[in-house]
């Protein structure tokens, strides 16, 4: 095996498959009220939040878990999970990272996240969420300065319970479906962003997740407000350890964009994807919705997901305000024996919206990939317009690749365009970048990140290098 | 319902002469009937028309039992002027009269009751109906190496004698090999608020031709589904073209197998729609062996609250390389009620195929009547101009001349 | 340099090169003329390494067998192949794949990569020496290229790469007088005694400009006939179908 294979072969490894021996505060196993007066209760929550959390519930119990989704999962035991489980050392927050448990601070540093302020990365302020709580947040004080508020959500209900009482749950509501209300009950923390009015955001904001417990569901809850006027460009990261059970993470993502204001929200997503036999890893189950309330707002969804064995989401827009904007710019690729049903909703209910989805699947071995996406243009939604555009790349035949979008225009001056191919890598396009020194892998990464070239400058430039590269490892031995 | 459907079917039973066999079956899909009831919009399929709640709206109570004893008279003034053809006429339901006059008798056979065949069930409840009620099924076989001299129309025509009835029809067809057939289905209604069901069976054997269109063009207050199941084998060639336009709901659905390599299919449509009505197409292709190749083109232009919707899908097994597969659909939104919608749909198994779609719909471009009205056109004119010429280039794709221009002048197109 | 000795190759049982013999030694050039069908870009095929084929016989690359190296590494031992069609690759910008393709090359013979800065640097300057327009660098490769760009890309790719031995597969078709000078002089530019080509063509006039040391006359898979550059005019003044 020379150096090169060698190279491949640990590629081929997922780097982020270690897990942390750590000691955890665990809610007991099982969903049931106490469970949720115990996350409740740890929080310190007010009651209002218990209330929430309580409603949901009551209407959790009379949903019925969906089936129309594409990959099929074998019947989850929502009893035999835990919902609630946190490092020891976090349950009381440390307040600088000088108390963070250096094991903590070992794990970020692995995955390429350091949270120390000498080792900081440049220009990008990261909220760490360590299974169910939020262990660090960078920057905190250079935010404060432009009055921007980036918090664990834990600490934004103490902190800002008005505005959370304001906002959340108003674009995902409590009475929404299976996943989101569940979420709605036992979520256990996430982040809180706040740009006021007229700001410009001056760093990305990021939020890193990371499942290190077993038999742990992760529930997280973002909420993302940006004020009349402001700007900010959000990413988030995901990492899981190899595990052979599977794991569930159903977060809820809420965005608002009042009056001319700007949300930009990209995902990394490389949740663990099972091993090569399909045999454990992440069900992606997340529901993440954005409303452009106001006029002239805007909200653009950028998803590059290469990891999860199953991917069930739907980043969508709301377009209420007059004259906003929705996008969506998606990479998804499975590989092995990966399952995706992911796409988007645009729902034009504001005069002159306009809406672009430009989905680029990608589906090599034994997996399955389905874009699945609806553009609404409401009859009150004059002179809107949405593109569309969903291309796919097969690699063998093992695999599928479907494309399922449902298209209502119900106003006769807007305009609706769709398109969508299905193609494959043409053995003539390897032949010629060989011909020219690349070895058929390389060829292959650079024919894949042509084909996503689209999507993947949308991303933030300092993680488009990275998902250019997750692009290329997602698909190792798929060729040949 | 179910207790009227439960006596309309005893009565049907006490003024027939089936046999225990038919019985047996007709019974056994009545129960499959009444268990799911009639399709409403939870189910995938009929996601953007609630059939149920149609009939329920327009119609009320459906009245399921039909006296095929009592002989109707054929109005010959409706049959097409300047076209020679054979004939298959249906009057409320009942076959009057089928007429193959211009054939070698030899070469078309034709079986007036055989046995009742379960298709492969699909859980279509409308095919549970079908089966339960339908009086008499022919089988139309076209024999090895012939073709059709003159084509085949069938008359759906209906009278004021009936109304609130659900009538259900079933033809099957057997394309030997070699064999071709030109079918133009003409619907003329005089009666109102009833609920027709049909179903048709293709079989195209190797290098077989099947020209099939469909036309509905007379306004008229029914409520009608047809059902075209198509397979084929390798060489053979369909071809639908479906003009939706006249009835009060319709739903056309082709279900085509493509079974055989180099076998094809093209289905083409125009929905042209007005004053409330809803219409719908809904396709399957499935490309299940190499080298197949389908083609689709569907426009609309809707008017004051019209509805139209296409599902198209098409399937491509993991053994159909080479397949060739493209959807196109386009409507033309004319007023602030009305709306379309699409699913087209890819599902894809294979990578070395081709296989696209799109979709686009809007207005009449403003711009473009602006710049006919400059050359003295009126505002009217300058519409009916922009329409004919987008819905012209799905006229262009049928391909027997004679039948083409008969559709243009049915829709009024001027050479 | 490069030595042919007996190939035979077959695609679906049918017999494409018979007993095909060829020796090309450093600084040579040498066409290769023929008919349609005669088996040339089969033979260009099977020299980058292109699967698909039943081949017997031997080819030996300075000594080395090169059916024992994939595409990639007869790359990177010095063989490049200008492509009768270059192919498209959406989304691919021109010059990441140059880059890639050239520090790919370099790497593997155990030489610095170069930066962007040094790459930069390099392929103006090359652009330059080619007529070849700057702007198109940061197209995507070759897509809405005219055939012409197309094989002026070709060219360009060559002199970055600096291959040993280049074989231009029907590298005139489809261009205009202008074009072909540029080629041409390109080829030229690159001709030293340690280069060599393999000229692969239909018509005579690209040899107006590249002036071949020997003409081979391929026909049904075979070598009918070797001579100098006059081999050619005579060729192109007979036909093919009246040479034998």
């Amino acid at each position: 095996m020379d150096t090169r294979e060698k190279n491949i072969e640990q590629l081929k490894d997922y780097k982020y498959g270690f897990s942390t021996e750590i000691e955890n505060i665990r809610a007991p196993k099982g969903l049931n009220e106490d469970v949720i007066k115990f996350i409740s209760n740890i929080k310190k929550e007010p009651k209002w939040m218990l209330d929430f959390r309580l409603n949901a519930f009551e209407r959790f119990k009379k949903l019925k878990e969906p089936d129309w989704q594409k990959p099929k999962y074998p019947k989850i035991n929502y009893q035999d999970l835990y919902y609630y489980s946190a490092p020891k050392s976090v349950s009381d927050k440390p307040k600088n990272l000088d108390e963070l448990d250096p094991k903590l601070l070992e794990t970020y540093k692995k995955l390429g996240i350091p949270l120390q302020e000498q080792a900081r990365l440049n220009g990008i302020a990261v909220d760490a969420v360590f299974d169910s709580v939020s262990v660090a947040t960078t920057f905190k004080d250079e935010l404060t300065k432009h009055g921007i508020i980036f918090c664990s959500m834990s600490e934004a209900i103490q902190k800002y319970p008005d505005l959370v009482k304001k906002y959340l749950g108003t674009v995902i509501p409590t009475t929404d479906h299976f996943f989101a209300t569940l979420n709605s009950a036992v979520f256990t923390d996430g982040s809180f962003v706040y740009i006021p009015e007229g700001i410009k955001c001056p760093m990305e904001l990021s939020t890193y997740f990371r499942i290190n417990a077993s038999e742990t569901g992760q529930f997280e809850r973002t909420l993302i407000i940006a004020d009349k006027g402001s700007y900010v460009s959000y990413l988030e990261g995901c990492t899981a350890p190899m595990r052979d059970e599977n794991q569930l993470h159903a977060a809820n993502v809420e965005l608002i964009a009042l009056d001319d204001a700007e949300i930009k929200y990209s995902t990394v997503q490389n949740w663990y994807p099972g091993d090569e036999n399909g045999k454990g890893g992440i069900y992606n189950f997340v529901t993440k919705r954005g409303l452009c309330k106001g006029k002239n707002s805007k909200i653009s969804w950028t998803q590059v997901e290469t990891g999860s064995a199953i991917t069930w989401k739907y980043p969508s827009c709301i377009l209420k305000g007059d004259n906003s904007i929705g996008e969506f710019y998606s990479i998804a690729i499975t590989n092995n024996h990966q399952k995706a049903d992911t796409g988007t909703k645009m729902i034009h209910l504001g005069k002159n919206t306009k809406s672009k989805i430009i989905s680029k699947g990608i589906s090599a071995g034994f997996s399955d990939m389905t874009y699945r996406g609806l553009v609404d243009i409401n009859s009150k939604a004059k002179n809107s317009s949405n593109y569309t555009q969903c291309d796919s790349l097969l690699m063998g035949n093992k695999c599928g690749a479907h494309t399922v979008p449902y298209i209502k225009n119900k106003n006769y001056d807007s305009n609706i365009a769709h398109e969508a191919t299905t193609s494959k890598i043409s053995e003539e396009q390897l032949h010629y970048c060989q011909q020219r020194g690349l070895n058929p892998e390389e060829a292959v990464g650079l024919i894949v990140n042509g084909f996503c070239k689209e999507v993947l400058q949308q991303l933030p430039m300092e993680f488009a290098v990275e998902a250019q590269k997750l692009v290329g490892i997602s698909l190792e031995g798929s060729v040949g | 319902m179910t207790e009227k459907i439960k006596i309309d079917f005893e009565k049907t039973l006490k003024n027939s002469a089936f046999s225990e066999k038919d019985i047996e079956f007709k019974m056994k899909y009545l129960n499959k009937f009444i268990e799911s009831g009639l399709p409403n919009r939870k189910l995938e399929n009929w996601k953007f028309s609630d059939l149920s709640q149609i009939i329920q709206k327009n119609i009320g109570e459906l009245s399921f039992y039909n006296d095929y004893s009592i002989q109707n008279k054929v109005d010959t003034s409706i049959f097409v002027d300047g076209l020679e053809h054979n004939k298959i006429i249906f009057i409320n339901g009942r076959v009057e009269k089928i007429d193959f006059s211009y054939e070698d008798h030899n070469k078309v056979k034709i079986d007036d009751h055989f046995e009742f065949r379960a298709e492969s069930d699909n859980n279509n409840s409308l095919l549970s109906l079908n089966n339960a009620f339908t009086n008499k099924c022919f089988r139309i076989t076209i024999k090895k190496d012939y073709s059709l001299k003159k084509p085949l129309v069938i008359y759906h025509t209906t009278n004021n004698k009936i109304k609130s009835k659900n009538i259900n029809l079933k033809l099957e067809f057997e394309l030997e090999q070699n064999s071709s057939l030109r079918i133009i289905d003409l619907l003329k209604d005089e009666s109102v608020n009833n609920f027709i069901n049909i179903f048709y069976n293709f079989n195209l054997k190797e290098n077989a031709i099947l020209k099939n269109y469909k036309i509905d063009k007379i306004l008229n207050k029914n409520i009608r589904y047809l059902f075209n199941n198509i397979e084929q084998q390798s060489n053979s060639v369909s071809e639908t073209f479906i003009l939706s336009s006249g009835s009060n709901f319709s739903k056309n659905e082709v279900n085509c197998n493509l079974n055989g390599e180099y076998s094809s299919a093209f289905v083409n449509g125009i929905f042209s729609l007005d004053n409330e009505q809803q219409h719908e197409i809904r396709t399957i292709i499935n490309h299940l062996v190499e080298n197949t190749k389908s083609y689709q083109l569907i426009k609309s232009v809707l008017g004051k609250n019209a509805k139209s919707a296409y599902q198209g899908k098409i399937f491509v097994d993991s053994k159909a390389q080479k397949t060739d597969g493209y959807q196109l659909s386009k409507a033309i939104l004319l007023d602030e009620t009305s709306e379309f919608n699409a699913k087209p749909e890819l599902e894809i198994y294979a990578d070395d195929v081709k296989c696209s779609h799109g979709s686009a719909s809007g207005s009449l471009d403003e711009n473009t009547i602006f710049y006919l009205m400059s050359r003295g056109l009126n505002y009217k004119q300058s519409k009916e101009l922009l329409i004919n010429g987008f819905l012209l280039d799905v006229i262009e794709k049928i391909t027997d001349p004679e039948i083409k221009n008969l559709v243009k002048n049915m829709i009024g197109f001027k050479e | 340099m490069l030595k042919i000795n007996n190939l035979n190759a077959n695609i679906d049982n049918k017999s494409i090169l018979k007993d095909f013999s060829l020796n090309i030694n450093p600084g040579e050039v040498h066409a290769i003329m023929g008919p349609n069908g005669s088996g040339k870009s089969t033979l260009s095929n099977i020299l980058s390494g292109k699967k698909g084929y039943e081949i017997s016989g031997e080819v030996l690359f300075e000594n080395k067998n090169l059916f024992e190296l994939e595409t990639q590494e007869r790359a990177h031992k010095g063989i490049f192949l200008a492509f009768q069609y270059p192919l498209e690759i959406p989304g691919v910008n021109t010059n990441i794949f140059l880059k890639t393709s050239l520090n790919a090359i370099r790497k593997a013979n155990g030489e610095k990569e170069l930066d962007a800065i040094e790459f930069l640097k390099l392929v103006k300057e090359k652009s330059k020496e080619l007529k070849f327009d700057e702007e198109k660098l940061n197209r995507q490769l070759n897509v809405g290229f005219s055939g012409g760009e197309k094989k002026k890309n070709e060219i360009l790719q060559m002199s970055m790469l600096s291959p040993k031995l280049s074989i231009l597969d029907e590298t005139d078709s489809g261009l205009d007088i202008d074009a072909l000078k540029v080629v041409s002089e390109g080829v030229n530019s690159l001709r030293n005694k340690n280069n060599s080509f393999l000229i692969i063509t239909h018509y005579q006039r690209l040899l107006d400009y590249i002036k071949p040391d020997f003409v081979h006359v391929l026909m049904n898979g075979k070598i009918i006939k070797s001579g100098g550059p006059e081999l050619a005019l005579e060729l192109e003044k007979k036909g093919y179908e009246n040479f034998n």
